[in-house]
């Protein structure tokens, strides 16, 4: 059990290092990055006016007293207010952050949904016209930039067969061709992990026992290999969450979806400091808490991960 | 039990789609007219800001000239009439008497008076408040309100223009009482004002919501709500409006003009810009310092071709820094040549020697900034100038506009605030103005008398001499006057506004009723 | 691996049959017709100046959005059509090769420099040394990639090396894990303490045991990489952060024509084409010289 906790521990203290060299990454590009203060005041502002929104946002102080004050904060929670908004920088990004996971959620439910009995016909059929036709499929999907991929869907989904609804967010009729469009990278990385995951417990001596014994191929497939296929999965499920987070940023421009990703983005550009540390830093949060769950269920079942 | 046969049920399909047929029929027809008591309508981007002194975006202005009233009102078709001002007149040389409308509300019920425009117009240059409209109104010396409906306003100098400054950004009338009540960012936040439509809802980066003022002055809008949404994407933008699922959309292309048009339902409007697309030249850095390779740059380019082509007709080859539609544009002079030997003569008599002329450009942020600069990179090199473009990041241009630190030539797309060149070509070019690279003892002289000059003869002597100047030395190189446009459904009948503002009040915005 | 994150590279488990002998030989020729597809594409590239048949950056506003197929008035056609600004399309597609190619290989380059040497780094010298190595690249998939690319971009200016730099940097932690349990896997076996007890160097046993060892593994990655930078490339030119113009880049073309997707579908549609082609073909190759070389497969 010792073992088990130990391995948690590094675990935990390796995800709060991480979490500290995100935001101090994220602090030093943005600093770097330009001045916001232009973009605040009018064009023919005098300098003196300059200096003085600059003294008031802190921005006037050496880098590290900027840098010790920012972690400070962090630490008790504080993003500060942001520059564009003018209230608190956490609760602006708490605004959006409903519509994200709505969307992040849908796009990989959608994608599971669709690419795990891809990936399963696909192996248990393997080198059929089927599995041929559905891995090219699947590369496509990882080939096409996210943004040509949504605007085709717009135009032949939505204007011309008029099935949903072309932007915005609303109803789930809404949801169908973001979702689409964001999970399309996850569907097909999903469905081809899921048929080399297959492909390889079809191959284990105990299914093929099971095979000889005569069981029914989907009775075989059902019960020893996914299981066994399950593990992989997973785990691609939380490195693609970090993905749909990057990919979330064009989707969310395409369809006018007002989530975190486009937030972040105009952030970026209006150089509101604390908007774009708070997004990071909430979005690797997730990152690390879904994969830090990972983690210790595979601790858990699987003994061997604890050991190496 | 009847039985239904297979024979029975093709003929009740073919029932069906006959009535789904007959039911397209009026469909088509409603095309043109329609029930709706919702306008929706989508731009480019989201607003920024409710407080109409804190922005000057077009996304922003968009929403506050309708959620705020002026003191006068500039309307469609160029004209000034009565806004929260009901007449008004110079007494003397700089006095200014305003006659205030009575029985106006604001939205939450109080009475408006003089002591809101006195204290709205005064918020806008007081140094505590920074606003961001703080140059708008600097030739203002100081404002009374004697009575509950007379507003006085004394101007620093003869202001000729004072009541086009009032109409336009700057001189939206805010709630003194309510603003000094809740705070700022309160106000910002829950807006309140006088126009004809009522704050409801925002949902950032996603829609705001708005509801007819029933009780407005001017009478109620032509809907029951507003809904604006935010669709920052082009082509789902008009994906939109072909479904049919808004009835107006801004910043339309162009080049889509031809599809708006030939879908069944929508239409395309435009209105020729109260305004130019130009070049602004950095005429500090070499060899952009020298008036003859500037002439050359600007024989260079080829604007018919850039209207009809690029713009698919929808703009017009600008003559000079005024723009059409404004007082005082020269209608006898000739548009801006195109002649390329010549170009190539002048840069041989500038000695010029293969510098770099850099064209920085925003993608996307005015219509066709980049596919322009990429056209006219490719004139100039045709005469044998080392052109470069340079895609810059929106933030970054705010940047090196505060910074004057533009490499040689960049986009601008400056307004006619006021209709007048006072309001362009000197708020811009002018000494300590934001495109202030480039100084011309006779035409700064020029500019500032007739800013003060109540003699009109003599103003438009003055912009004719600084027309000639500005043609010589070419500080902005004016590309095009575009057509803005918009495309609507063809139940929607709606007058847009050259200079940005998008006038839903009565007297522009209709829907067909059958 | 101590870590559940695996390479960002879908780590796929080969299938098994795929080491039967006729199947192997099929693979054998795919991959190599694969390799023949990039080294045709690499020639196309190079050559670009001899075989496209117009100045890329040539435009002509009166010939703009011309249907593939359109005869200019010098009586030569535009194959493919014609742009906004009525360059030719063909042309572009063929100039295009270049970044796109120099882009994909120099990020594959960066990224594979970077995190092999991090990853045998972690593995040979473990304890602190692997764990800061593993802590980065927890920070690094945890910080959403086109956020940093953006950021670092509004730092440095949109320019050729900044973008391969960021794109490089982007996919180092795939090559990093690799080694890694690698090394980890072959400093388990004896062999190496012996070496290492009769003084034999570090860096004799990465290029004599460690890298022949994971070349099979490196290649996959690399060419999975390959296609993934050439993506990043097209959606960095949609967020305004790729190549400045007038230069084609496949990305960047896909990323003009967006808007004209209904009206001159052909601007984006060939770029696009190509594009997912090269893609396609490179990470496939890669999935077959997995299964060819595969040492845990090569046994059966």
């Amino acid at each position: 059990m010792s073992a088990l906790f130990t391995f948690l521990g590094t675990r935990f203290v390796r995800a709060l290092v991480a979490l500290w060299l995100v935001s101090t990454v994220v602090f030093v590009v943005m600093r770097l990055s330009g001045d916001p203060v232009p973009l605040l005041l009018p064009p023919d502002a005098p300098r003196a006016e300059i200096f003085r929104v600059r003294a008031e946002l802190g921005l006037d102080r050496p880098i590290l007293v900027q840098y010790g004050v920012f972690l400070g904060n962090v630490l008790a929670g504080d993003f500060g207010r942001s520059i564009h908004f003018r209230e608190p920088a956490m609760r602006v990004v708490a605004s959006y952050l409903p519509a994200t996971v709505e969307l992040g959620l849908a796009a990989f439910a959608l994608a599971a949904l669709v690419a795990l009995p891809i990936g399963v016909v696909s192996a248990v059929k393997r080198n059929s016209l089927l599995d041929h036709m559905a891995m090219s499929l699947a590369l496509v999907g990882q080939a096409a930039p996210t943004f040509f991929l949504g605007i085709l869907f717009i135009l032949l989904i939505s204007l011309k067969a008029g099935l949903v609804p072309t932007s915005g967010r609303g109803t789930w009729m809404h949801l169908v061709l973001p979702a689409l469009t964001l999970g399309a990278f996850a569907m097909a990385s999903i469905a081809r992990l899921t048929r080399s995951a297959v492909l390889e417990a079809l191959g284990m001596d105990y299914v093929r026992t099971a095979r000889a014994k005569g069981l029914a191929e989907i009775w075989v497939v059902a019960k020893h290999t996914l299981r066994n296929a399950a593990l992989p999965i997973v785990t691609i499920t939380g490195l693609q969450f970090g993905t749909l987070l990057g990919g979330a940023v064009v989707t969310e421009t395409v369809f006018a979806w007002p989530g975190i990703g486009r937030l972040a983005i105009q952030s970026i550009y209006n150089r509101d400091y604390p908007v774009v540390q708070a997004a990071v830093f909430l979005s690797a949060v997730m990152f690390i808490i879904l994969n830090f769950v990972i983690d210790v269920i595979y601790g858990v079942l699987d003994p061997r991960v604890r050991a190496r | 039990m009847a039985r239904v046969t297979r024979r029975a049920l093709l003929k009740g399909a073919a029932a069906l789609g006959a009535a789904a047929a007959v039911a397209q029929v009026p469909d088509i027809a409603r095309a043109q007219t329609t029930g709706k008591r919702e306008l929706v309508w989508a731009q480019g981007g989201d607003i920024s800001k409710f407080d109409p002194h804190f922005s000057t975006s077009a996304n922003d202005i968009r929403i506050s000239f309708n959620l705020y009233d002026n003191l006068v009102s500039r309307h469609p078709d160029q004209k000034l009439y009565p806004g929260l001002a009901t007449e008004w007149k110079l007494e003397g040389q700089t006095t200014w008497r305003f006659k205030l409308r009575q029985g106006v509300k604001w939205h939450n019920g109080d009475p408006f008076t003089s002591a809101d425009a006195k204290w709205s117009l005064e918020r806008t240059y007081d140094p505590s408040v920074k606003a961001r409209v703080n140059t708008v109104f600097t030739t203002i010396d100081r404002i009374e309100a004697p009575d509950a409906t007379t507003l006085v306003i004394h101007t620093k100098k003869p202001d000729p223009l004072l009541p086009q400054r009032l109409a336009f950004y700057g001189g939206q009338i805010v709630p003194m009482k309510y603003v000094q009540k809740v705070g700022n960012d309160e106000f910002n936040s829950k807006p309140v004002g006088t126009g004809p439509i009522k704050f409801v809802s925002w949902t950032k980066d996603d829609k705001i919501v708005m509801d007819a003022n029933k009780d407005y002055w001017g009478g109620k809008p032509d809907f029951d709500r507003m809904i604006v949404r935010a669709v920052p994407e082009m082509a789902p933008r008009v994906a939109a409006l072909l479904k049919g699922e808004v009835d107006i959309i801004t910043q339309l292309p162009p080049d889509q003009g031809e599809r708006v048009n030939g879908h069944p339902s929508t239409r395309v409007a435009g209105a020729l810009y109260a305004g130019l697309y130009v070049l602004a030249v950095n005429s500090k850095v070499k060899p952009l310092d020298n008036p003859l390779v500037k002439q050359a740059l600007a024989l260079a380019i080829d604007r018919d071709a850039i209207v009809k082509e690029l713009w698919r007709g929808r703009g017009i080859v600008p003559s000079g820094p005024i723009a059409k539609g404004d007082n005082h544009f020269d209608a006898s002079l000739p548009p801006l040549a195109y002649n390329p030997k010549e170009a190539r003569e002048r840069l041989r008599k500038a000695g010029y020697k293969n510098e770099e002329v850099v064209i920085e450009t925003t993608s996307g942020y005015m219509a066709n900034d980049k596919p322009m600069a990429e056209a006219i990179q490719g004139m100039w090199r045709d005469v044998g100038i080392n052109a470069k473009v340079e895609i810059v990041e929106y933030s970054v241009r705010a940047q090196k506009n505060r910074d004057k630190s533009f490499k040689g030539c960049w986009w601008s797309d400056p307004t006619s605030t006021l209709g007048d060149p006072d309001g362009m070509m000197w708020r811009l070019l002018g000494p300590g103005g934001p495109q202030d690279y480039w100084r011309h003892a006779e035409w700064d002289e020029l500019g500032n008398a007739a800013r003060f000059s109540v003699d009109e003869k003599f103003r438009g002597e003055a912009y004719k001499k600084m027309t000639r100047i500005v043609l010589e030395h070419f500080p902005w190189i004016p590309v095009i006057q575009p057509y803005e446009d918009y495309g609507l459904q063809k139940y929607v009948d709606w007058t847009p506004n050259p200079n940005q503002q998008f006038e839903i009040r009565r007297f522009a915005f209709k829907f067909k009723r059958a | 691996m101590a870590s559940s994150i695996p390479a960002s590279a879908p780590a796929e488990v080969a299938p098994a049959a795929a080491a039967l002998p006729t199947t192997r030989r099929r693979t054998r020729r795919l991959v190599i017709a694969g390799g023949l597809f990039v080294v045709a594409l690499t020639a196309m590239a190079v050559t670009a100046p001899w075989i496209a048949p117009r100045d890329p950056e040539r435009q002509s506003l009166r010939a703009r959005l011309k249907a593939p197929g359109w005869e200019a008035p010098d009586g030569r056609a535009h194959v493919l059509g014609t742009d906004h600004l009525g360059r030719d399309i063909l042309s572009r597609v063929i100039y295009g090769a270049r970044v796109s190619l120099i882009v994909g290989f120099a990020a594959v380059v960066v990224g594979g420099l970077v995190g092999a040497t991090l990853g045998i780094m972690a593995g040979f010298r473990g304890g602190f040394v692997d764990t800061v190595v593993m802590t980065l690249a927890d920070a690094q998939l945890a910080f959403p990639f086109i956020l940093l690319a953006i950021g670092i971009i509004a730092v440095l200016g949109p320019s050729f090396p900044t973008l391969i730099v960021v794109v490089g940097l982007s996919g180092w932690v795939g090559y990093a894990r690799i080694l890694r349990s690698q090394v980890l896997v072959l400093r388990s076996r004896e062999f190496i303490d012996a070496i290492h007890a009769l003084g034999g160097s570090v860096g004799r046993i990465v290029i004599r045991h460690l890298l022949p060892n994971v070349a099979s593994s490196l290649i996959v990655i690399a060419t999975l990489e390959l296609a993934r930078a050439i993506v990043l490339e097209a959606t960095l030119s949609f967020l305004g952060l790729g190549i400045q113009p007038p230069t084609p880049s496949w990305g960047g073309m896909i990323h003009e024509g967006r808007e004209y997707l209904d009206s001159a579908w052909w601007i984006s549609t060939f770029p696009g084409l190509v594009l997912m082609a090269t893609s396609l073909v490179v990470s496939r190759t890669g999935d077959w010289l997995r299964d060819l070389l595969d040492p845990t497969l090569r046994g059966e």
